[in-house]
């Protein structure tokens, strides 16, 4: 992985990233101190633009996600529950099977079946 | 969303190719549970090897983020370490991975069908699409641009063509590449709206919207109504790849999750 260090603060990044574009940081303090638990590494979107682009080619990507982890009891309420919700049944938004069932029979798509609960949280935390 | 799956199938059924779903399919856990834990790749790998049990070896996908993150942990589990693990993990639930399983977004398996397709355009249509390419599909590109398409990941032609192939003209207004800002909506809604509002301006010269990605269409049609509470003017149609290709097939707009006569 190529770590923050072959930043040549260049701003490529900044200049493609959407989030930047309506006003909101997500790349910018965090190059500027991979250290800061600040808030805005929630703000990025994942859509890899800065990391294409970038021609140190640092992997933004996989730096912000480590710096998510680290700082994960400050996420955002909208991540914590899609998180939680995952471990608990499997979605990230959870759905009855029955509502499920319905929705599906009236447009006319196949059943489906939902994932055993408990099973995303057995798969995830294996060694706790 | 069920107007997008079912659009897909239809069109899909239409080339001949039949979906089989996925039965107790986990949520991929893009973004969110990789912003939480490593091990997202297990998650991602339990899919996997579902669609391996069932004997197939591509999986189809209609959302940038599933597409990502599968394919990302195909590729993370061709590493013998990583596959051990995920095969350990596995083992209790009678399921195992290989991590050989490709996975293909529907933008790329029609255009991948181009020449097939262009002969079942019976109803060319006469519109002005504003596109939004659907970012986790392309990039990063030493990844997801691992097929014959030379699509450049920064920006994709493959959904461009697929639109100009249903006879719809491409507007161009410059945020075609530009994500749709739906994943903002976690952590902080209102920069998800300005987002989505930044869009909507832009396109006022087209008819309507084209995703290729539920994210898109969740944001900037589902939430809408959020977007231009303060302004009905900027409200625009939206709709999926496989509705526009249907209608430009002759499939009937119920089978492609349009109300008859009231999507325009």
């Amino acid at each position: 992985m190529n770590h923050p260090e072959s930043c040549i603060q260049c701003g490529t990044c900044v200049t493609v990233c959407p989030v930047e574009m309506v006003g909101g940081h997500a790349i910018v303090s965090f190059l500027a101190d991979p250290d800061a638990t600040d808030y805005s590494v929630w703000l990025c979107t994942s859509c890899w633009r800065c990391q294409e682009a970038c021609p140190g080619e640092v992997d933004i990507y996989g730096l912000m996600m480590e710096q998510r982890r680290a700082v994960s009891l400050q996420a955002p309420t909208g991540y914590r529950a899609a998180f939680e919700s995952v471990l608990a049944c499997g979605l990230a938004l959870e759905v009855p099977q029955g509502e499920l069932d319905q929705v599906r029979a009236a447009w006319g798509l196949e059943p489906v079946r939902l994932p055993p609960p408990g099973l995303a949280r057995a798969l995830l935390c294996a060694d706790e | 969303m069920p107007e997008y799956e079912a659009a897909t199938r239809a069109v899909l059924r239409a080339l001949g190719i039949e979906l089989e779903i996925v039965q107790e399919a986990v949520c991929c856990g893009s973004p969110v549970v990789e912003s939480f834990t490593a091990g997202w790749v297990y998650l991602a790998a339990y899919n996997l090897a579902l669609v391996e049990r069932m004997g197939h070896g591509t999986v189809v996908t209609v959302c940038g983020g599933c597409t990502n993150t599968l394919t990302r942990a195909a590729r993370a589990l061709q590493d013998p370490d990583v596959r051990a693990e995920a095969n350990r993990r596995l083992e209790p639930l009678g399921l195992s991975v290989t991590g050989q399983v490709e996975v293909k977004h529907l933008v790329r398996l029609l255009a991948g069908r181009e020449e097939e397709l262009r002969t079942r355009i019976i109803r060319p249509l006469s519109l002005h699409v504003a596109l939004t390419n659907p970012c986790q599909v392309f990039r990063p590109g030493d990844v997801m641009g691992s097929d014959d398409s030379g699509d450049d990941p920064m920006e994709p032609q493959s959904l461009r063509r697929l639109v100009e192939l249903t006879g719809a003209e491409v507007v161009e207004y410059g945020g075609e590449d530009e994500c749709c800002g739906a994943t903002l909506y976690l952590a902080d809604p209102s920069l998800a709206l300005a987002a989505g509002r930044r869009k909507l301006e832009a396109v006022q010269g087209a008819d309507l919207l084209l995703h290729g990605c539920g994210n898109c269409q969740l944001l900037l049609r589902r939430f809408q109504r959020l977007i231009i509470r303060d302004e009905p003017g900027l409200r625009k149609q939206a709709l999926l790849l496989p509705q526009l290709v249907g209608l430009a097939m002759g499939l009937p707009e119920e089978e492609l999750g349009l109300r008859e006569g009231t999507w325009r």
